[in-house]
């Protein structure tokens, strides 16, 4: 079994233990399956070799733990979906994935027996809104943006063309001064996982 | 470590996290972390259950809050 | 230590999460004991229905918006929507499960909300 990490149009060589499978224009990059326990520090590596890969090449980054038989295998894996995969490095070619989370510093308070229906939807309502607009500051500076489901009151990926990168974290921290009641992490630069798909 | 340290660790892992094993490209049919069936099980809630929030956030499946609505008297 | 935070406030505990837990969420150590099987199963059912407790409520707001129900059918929607959060909370308090844990906890495949 080999592990399958991602897929690149890039044709330059990459670092061992990394191996390209080539499959009509595109590659599967591969590394020997080893197996381990998935802790913290086995992600971080995994991150690591990641970002070294898409330091010099754009890449699709493949879901963590994906394993295939051989490299027949991973050459069919990107045979299949080759357009999709062409399309999707495309998408995220000169772009890195930065992470948004946005919290009320306030808790909510706790629905009380006297608080109606109406007004239990009213302040979601409000909060729906809020998150809303504040998605679509950020997103005005990305090429793409996804919200995705939480707790949060705003959980989202943004991607971000690399240059752009410093006048977002600066929008995120204007964003903060001008909202006390709001606490706003950015997380990144992470390659582009939440933009690795295409449209389903 | 300070708890400053300690905290900055953890925030960027939870990130780290949700990216790596709930996100990238998905190559169906092919075991994932193969161990247990549990996981597998597992796989397929995760990708479904991905599906049904995207597709939702596209507003795609309007029938969740019509049979709620048509629900009320 | 990978230092990926770009911005953040000088307070992260909105943030952070138990590190030991997450530790745990990772392991892949099977833990047999029909306890923590049953806790197991309760957390994935939970978190299920926590998540599509969410997107019913989004997709109800956005129905309202829309406009065409009436302000009975809004307060219905609105005490129903209360009632199952309630009734969520009393669902987790009896596993001893946080919403934190609903948040968590998949296994080695990660967070599901």
């Amino acid at each position: 079994m080999i592990a399958l990490l991602a897929i690149t149009d890039d044709a330059a060589p990459p670092p061992p233990p990394v191996r390209a499978v080539r499959s009509g224009g595109l590659s599967a990059l591969c590394a020997p399956a080893v197996e381990h326990e998935v802790t913290p520090d086995a992600l971080w590596r995994h991150e690591e070799l990641l970002e070294e890969l898409m330091r010099e090449r754009a890449i699709l980054p493949v879901r963590y733990g994906t394993l295939v038989e051989d490299d027949d295998a991973a050459a069919r894996a990107v045979a299949e979906r080759r357009d999709e995969f062409a399309q999707g490095l495309e998408r995220v070619r000169g772009a890195v994935e930065l992470a948004l989370r946005v919290e009320q510093r306030e808790p909510e308070p706790p629905a009380a027996d006297v608080v109606s229906g109406r007004d239990y939807l009213r302040a979601k309502a409000a909060r729906m809104r809020t998150a809303r607009r504040l998605h679509e500051r950020f997103a005005a500076l990305a090429r793409a943006g996804e919200v995705q489901p939480g707790r949060e009151l705003l959980r989202a990926a943004y991607l971000v063309d690399r240059d752009a990168v410093a006048g977002f974290v600066a929008l995120v921290e204007r964003v903060g001064r001008e909202h006390t009641e709001l606490a706003l992490l950015c997380t990144g630069p992470w390659p582009p996982y939440s933009f690795a798909e295409g449209e389903r | 470590m300070s708890a400053n340290a300690i905290a900055q660790r953890e925030v960027a892992l939870v990130d780290l996290i949700d990216r790596l094993l709930a996100g990238g490209v998905v190559i169906e049919g092919h075991i994932t972390l193969s161990v247990a069936d549990v996981d597998l099980i597992y796989v397929g809630l995760r990708a479904l259950i991905t599906s049904v929030a995207t597709a939702e956030e596209k507003r795609m499946l309007p029938q969740i809050g019509d049979s709620l609505a048509r629900s009320a008297p | 230590m990978r230092d990926k935070i770009l911005a953040s406030p000088l307070d992260l505990d909105p943030f952070a999460r138990d590190e030991r837990r997450l530790g745990e969420a990772l392991s892949r150590r099977v833990n047999a004991d029909p306890e923590s099987v049953e806790r197991g199963l309760a957390q994935l059912v939970l978190t299920i229905v926590e998540l599509l407790r969410q997107l019913m409520e989004r997709q109800a707001l956005r129905r309202i918006d829309g406009g065409g129900l009436s302000d009975e059918q809004v307060e219905r929607l609105g005490t129903t929507f209360m009632e199952l959060d309630r009734r969520m909370a009393e669902l987790r308090e009896q596993f001893g499960l946080t919403a934190e844990d609903l948040n968590l906890d998949l296994g080695p495949l990660g967070r599901l909300l």
